[in-house]
């Protein structure tokens, strides 16, 4: 018995089998590339140069900063609009509802490429990164409200009730018994959104901020060898998502499944499951006629 | 020299829409299709190819969708048949392979709700395992992980403004256009309500479903 547990335990902690076959699936890809005579040895010679990465590195600095800026902001915005749509009535709540669903239903590049025109024509900044981030900040806290909602509203009710029988203040209730419970069950889908939001900086390359992309670019502009940087670039990005996904889903397992918002990444999936505790329809067994 | 008219702005604006649409369709279908089979063989496809599988999953779910469509567009670029439709082509895959991605960890996860007895029992009737799964499996996953699944559709749709950034004349690029021509804000506008024209009455969509799902739980 206790044999067993051990094995298993060690074999969920072992690196994953998929890590190590989507690296021969690279491998394999560029066997391919190679035979077709679409590559060549001497493109892939610049990324053996220390300053290559070095240049790349500013890059990513930029990346990573826009991506932690924005972070930081809409979990400040997306807690405030969260409670603010589980605590308001009337009104109000149909406010922050719709400001959050229309924020949802319009593509993040659309909201990037409109606020960065939108600051030129109006003189705020001209500064590509300042859109950039406001723009990721826009969306992000739309859709981290939608998750601390549905945080809040998986917290059983009796639980709010009992503290406020006790005397406890709304603010008290939320502060000491829902929001901890709450956060602690957000935070598998917290961190999908902060992969997805990772990978959206990217975009900032279509407003022409200098992020990674853009780097990128104007090192294949010296040594033209497009498809090798786009690929360098696609790993870095892997290689600082995956461990991050095998994150998300070590806190999304150490849970009971009664306790969990959502399983599978990208950030509407995450919300949507969210409203419904513990995914029953997955737990339905029909039954056999 | 000609000046364009509303006209010209017009009608690129409604190609871009239905450039758009197109898009969406057709890289919902093929998300829809490669998931599925995706899926299916990471459950009965055996460690070799469930591995190979869970590979492309994480791979693709783990890099930025545009540097994949960079990617696929100069991989495609010298396939050249036809140089207006070949960014189309390159975002249409690049889009399916990346939702594929996606929609196989549903479709997954709605296989493994149904109970395993089912495929014995539909193999003592005789059925072959590809029958029961074909036939008695798949249509159950699929019909509980379909608010999932329209999720990712509105995700798709809204990723195909991604394909701009490989000259797809879509609606984004499209409004782009209009606005360098005007130098009006209103191209914006009208893209932003074009887009909420898409993915609105979908998220309504997706909601009702959720709720009638709860209900008969």
């Amino acid at each position: 018995m206790t044999a067993h547990v051990a094995a298993s335990q060690l074999r969920r902690h072992a690196p994953g089998r998929g890590a190590l076959v989507a690296t021969g699936l690279i491998v394999t890809l560029i066997v391919l590339l190679f035979a077709t005579g679409r590559l060549e040895a001497r493109r892939w010679e610049p990324f053996l140069l220390p300053s290559t990465w070095l240049f790349l590195a500013r890059g990513l600095l930029v990346t990573l900063v826009v991506a932690g800026v924005s972070l930081v902001a809409s979990l400040v915005f997306g807690v405030v609009l969260g409670i603010a749509r589980s605590a308001l009535s009337g009104p109000g709540r149909w406010i922050v509802a719709a400001l959050i669903e229309i924020v949802r239903a319009t593509p993040i590049l659309a909201i990037l490429l409109v606020v960065y025109i939108a600051m030129l024509r109006t003189g705020i900044t001209r500064e590509a990164v300042v859109a950039g981030i406001v723009g990721l900040t826009i969306y992000n806290s739309a859709v981290i409200g939608e998750i601390v909602r549905a945080g809040i509203a998986s917290i059983p009710r009796g639980e709010s009730e009992a503290a406020r029988s006790l005397g406890l203040t709304y603010g008290q209730m939320m502060r000491w018994i829902v929001l901890p419970q709450a956060l602690a069950r957000m935070t598998p889908a917290l961190v999908s959104q902060l992969i997805t939001l990772i990978k959206d900086t990217s975009l900032l390359f279509i407003i022409a901020a200098p992020e990674l992309l853009s780097f990128g670019k104007s090192f294949f502009n010296f040594y033209g060898n497009l498809l090798e940087t786009y690929f360098v670039i696609g790993c870095i990005f892997f290689a600082i998502n995956y461990p991050l996904s095998r994150l998300a889903r070590r806190l999304e397992a150490g849970r009971e499944p009664a306790e969990r918002l959502a399983v599978t990444g990208e950030e509407e999936l995450v919300a949507s499951v969210a409203t419904a505790p513990a995914t029953p329809a997955l737990q339905r067994r029909s039954p056999v006629p | 020299m000609t000046f364009p008219t509303l006209d010209d702005n017009a009608s690129l604006f409604v190609q871009g829409y239905l450039t758009t649409l197109q898009l969406s369709l057709g890289a919902i279908a093929l998300s829809l299709v490669l998931g599925t089979f995706v899926a299916t063989v990471r459950v009965w496809g055996g460690p070799v190819l469930a591995s190979i599988a869970r590979g492309y999953v994480e791979f693709f779910r783990n890099t930025p969708l545009l540097v994949q469509l960079l990617f696929l567009a100069v991989l495609l670029a010298p396939a050249n048949l036809n140089v207006t439709r070949e960014p189309f082509l390159a975002a249409l895959i690049g889009l399916g392979v990346y939702t594929g991605a996606y929609v196989s960890e549903v479709v997954r996860s709605g296989i493994l709700s149904v109970d395993a007895r089912q495929i014995e029992a539909a193999r003592t009737l005789g059925l072959t395992q590809l029958d029961a799964i074909r036939y008695v499996v798949l249509p159950q996953a699929i019909r509980t992980v379909i608010p999932p699944l329209g999720n990712l559709a509105i995700a798709l749709v809204k990723n195909t403004a991604i394909a701009g950034g490989i000259a797809v004349n879509e609606l984004l690029k499209a409004s782009g256009i209009i606005e360098s021509r005007t130098f009006q804000f209103t191209p914006y506008y009208a893209m932003l309500v074009a887009y909420w024209t898409m993915t609105l009455p979908l998220a309504w969509l997706v909601g009702r479903l959720e709720r009638r799902l709860a209900f008969t739980r």
